[in-house]
């Protein structure tokens, strides 16, 4: 009750002065909008990469044979790197071992591939595509179903026909007002019938898919590859994750015994998970989240000197007040209380607007980028918890000095 | 004899001491007074006499170096800076020469204040300051702000105030100080009415005219009583 009468003078100082409230808000509300904004863009982006990308990237239940790591993650990544630099290229050979190593898998395949090529269809271009070599099965493999035309075939490989499926923003940029089936497009020296275009992913994978041209693997190396024999890597889906942890033990194993490497010796490939991608990610996150708290209590205890500084203001205007109160049978404790209730109410006003700015902000990043947001419950509590200690804190040493005010002093100040 | 219970106010040698700098100033040099109840007082003096040290500590916003004081059958000299505001919340009705109402608040939520101290709870806080207001006849004015209303009207809330609570006095410091005569009777007609209620009435004043109401002067000077008189002695007195 008496912490209501503290509410309510606060409420009526934010009114009665709302540009100044503004700017004694400041720093708390920049602190949270920054804190807000940040943890619903970097929660977006987790779901966003847990759910869709690492997903969309490896596949379910899907490892791949490398030469090397392709995601860096932590410190340690710098040594290993060096020594995966050695690690021979993949083959053909490889190919066969791994095959034979999981014979069950539900589903297999090998790639090459080269980003940033350019093809051409006539006078139109697009620059920085990617030309992936794909087996029979590629795209079975990477779920990339066509919106026209057709899939290759295990004809199309055998023979090495010069045939290719691009994406959608390739076929929209070479043909915007025809169907690419059936056209001819160059890629370097070599030129290739599109046969079909594959649906549009969209969103910040579609860099991947949208913008790729596939052909046989057996055309990739007759006409653009310049390490023939080489591999980029090897894709085994399985139906569950036991299954797909098992396929791993066994791939590991035979890769090993083929390359005859003693017990304690380092592989010489690498087998890569959709959780490589995740650990990478959860590295980013642990600095950004690290960083976070730094940042905002920076704002946050100027916000709340600002804040202490307008308070100790408000009470050397309202001494005559405060000897008020105290005649009419105010304690100490009481005029403590309005004190902090008004400066707890100051701070969490400062903290519901920089709650509101923030999710404004996620929204905006969200509507504006493909980056996706989403703002999660918890940091808003955490927001107005720190709005609150804010408020307190910053109340505590102007409460203090009203509420110890003598009353006939009070009441004689002028 | 006087009945214990029929005495609000009782003072035995009361003394107040200041320091200022390193000179003792000796604002009070041992008061006796007895106040009963329903009793009009006025206290008198010259500035410098002690009335004001006298009044803060009647009205317990202070308290004596030495002496006793009762309130109301309590004794009130010992006690601390919690147990003081208590007793002024609910013993004490303070009327200031300066009106002291909050700016901000309306003429109802002024007459609220000491009943939020009480911790009443918000119903029967605003029922209890209709009344009070309605008592000073202002119950038609409740939602005005102190700058809305008049100098007399802002006086008769600040009356109000006083009385919301039920205190065993009023203590009035120069409640006319600040207004013009008419106005200035018209406030003292709300303390003669108070009185006839059966109210107890301590007013500070230096103005002759004022102690005329009242049924007792009290006159200071040099920190001691002076003189305890009818109004009429007293009046021609300082004429």
């Amino acid at each position: 009750m008496r912490i209501l009468e503290g509410i309510r003078i606060a409420l009526q100082q934010i009114w009665a002065h709302k540009l100044k409230s503004v700017f004694t808000l400041i720093g708390v509300i920049i602190g949270i909008t920054f804190l807000i904004a940040v943890i619903t863009v970097v929660e977006g982006m987790n779901r966003y990469v847990q759910d869709d990308f690492a997903g969309a990237i490896f596949g379910v239940n899907t490892f791949t044979v490398v030469r090397r790591s392709q995601v860096q993650t932590g410190a340690e990544s710098e040594e290993r790197r060096r020594r995966q630099l050695r690690n021979p290229y993949l083959t053909m050979h490889d190919v066969e071992v791994v095959r034979r190593a999981v014979p069950d898998a539900w589903r297999f395949s090998y790639s090459v591939d080269r980003g940033f090529s350019r093809v051409t269809y006539n006078e139109r271009s697009r620059k920085n595509i990617r030309v992936i070599g794909g087996s029979d099965g590629y795209e079975a493999m990477q779920g990339w179903d066509v919106a026209e035309g057709r899939s290759l075939s295990p004809l199309d490989e055998r023979r090495a026909l010069k045939v290719a499926v691009i994406g959608a923003d390739i076929a929209e940029k070479l043909f915007p007002d025809v169907s690419p089936v059936g056209k001819r497009i160059r890629l370097g020296s070599t030129r290739l019938e599109i046969v079909g275009v594959w649906e549009r992913q969209g969103g910040l994978l579609g860099v991947i898919r949208d913008a790729s041209v596939l052909v046989p693997i057996s055309t990739y190396r007759e006409t653009m590859a310049w390490r023939r024999n080489s591999i980029e890597e090897i894709q085994v889906k399985s139906r569950s994750i036991e299954e797909m942890q098992a396929a791993m033990m066994e791939v590991e194993g035979a890769l090993r015994r083929d390359r005859k490497l003693r017990p304690g010796e380092e592989n010489t490939f690498w087998l890569q998970t959709s959780s490589d991608l995740l650990g990478t990610w959860e590295t980013i996150n642990k600095i950004l989240f690290a960083a976070l708290p730094g940042l905002v209590s920076i704002s946050l205890v100027v916000g709340g000197i600002v804040i202490m500084n307008i308070m100790l203001l408000s009470v050397a205007g309202r001494i005559r007040e405060i000897g008020v109160r105290k005649a009419l049978g105010a304690r100490r404790r009481d005029i403590l209380f309005q004190f902090l209730a008004e400066s707890s109410t100051l701070s969490l006003a400062g903290a519901a607007i920089g709650i509101g700015l923030g999710i404004a902000m996620g929204k905006t990043v969200d509507a504006l980028t493909p980056l996706p947001a989403s703002v999660p419950m918890w940091s808003v509590v955490v927001s107005l918890v720190l709005g609150l200690v804010v408020g307190v804190g910053s109340g505590i040493y102007p409460a203090y000095r009203a509420a110890k005010q003598d009353p006939i002093v009070a009441l004689r100040y002028e | 004899m006087t009945e214990p219970n029929d005495v609000v106010i009782q003072t035995h040698d009361l003394k107040k001491h200041y320091e200022m700098g390193t000179e003792l100033v000796r604002a009070l040099r041992g008061v006796d007074v007895e106040i009963r109840r329903n009793e009009y007082i006025a206290i008198m003096g010259p500035s410098g006499s002690g009335k004001s040290t006298l009044m803060n500590l009647i009205g317990c916003l202070d308290t004596p170096t030495s002496g006793e004081y009762i309130l109301n059958g309590q004794a009130v000299q010992d006690l601390d800076d919690d147990e003081l505001a208590r007793i002024r919340n609910r013993e004490i009705g303070f009327v200031f020469q300066t009106f002291n109402l909050l700016p901000r608040a309306t003429a109802l939520h002024n007459v609220e204040l000491p009943l939020i101290y009480a911790g009443v709870s918000a119903r029967h806080r605003i029922e209890r300051a209709k009344e009070a207001l309605a008592q000073v006849d202002l119950a038609d004015r409740m939602n005005h702000k102190p700058n809305e209303l008049s100098g007399g009207q802002r006086q008769r809330v600040a009356i109000a105030r006083a009385l919301v609570n039920g205190p065993s006095i009023i203590l009035a410091d120069e409640p006319t100080g600040n207004l013009d005569s008419v106005t200035s009777e018209e406030i003292m007609t709300v303390f003669d009415g108070l009185h006839d209620a059966g109210q107890t009435i301590i007013m500070v004043t230096h103005e002759p005219h004022i102690t005329a109401h009242a049924a007792r002067v009290i006159t200071l000077r040099d920190g001691m009583i002076e003189s305890h008189d009818a109004p009429r002695t007293a009046a021609a007195q300082s004429v």
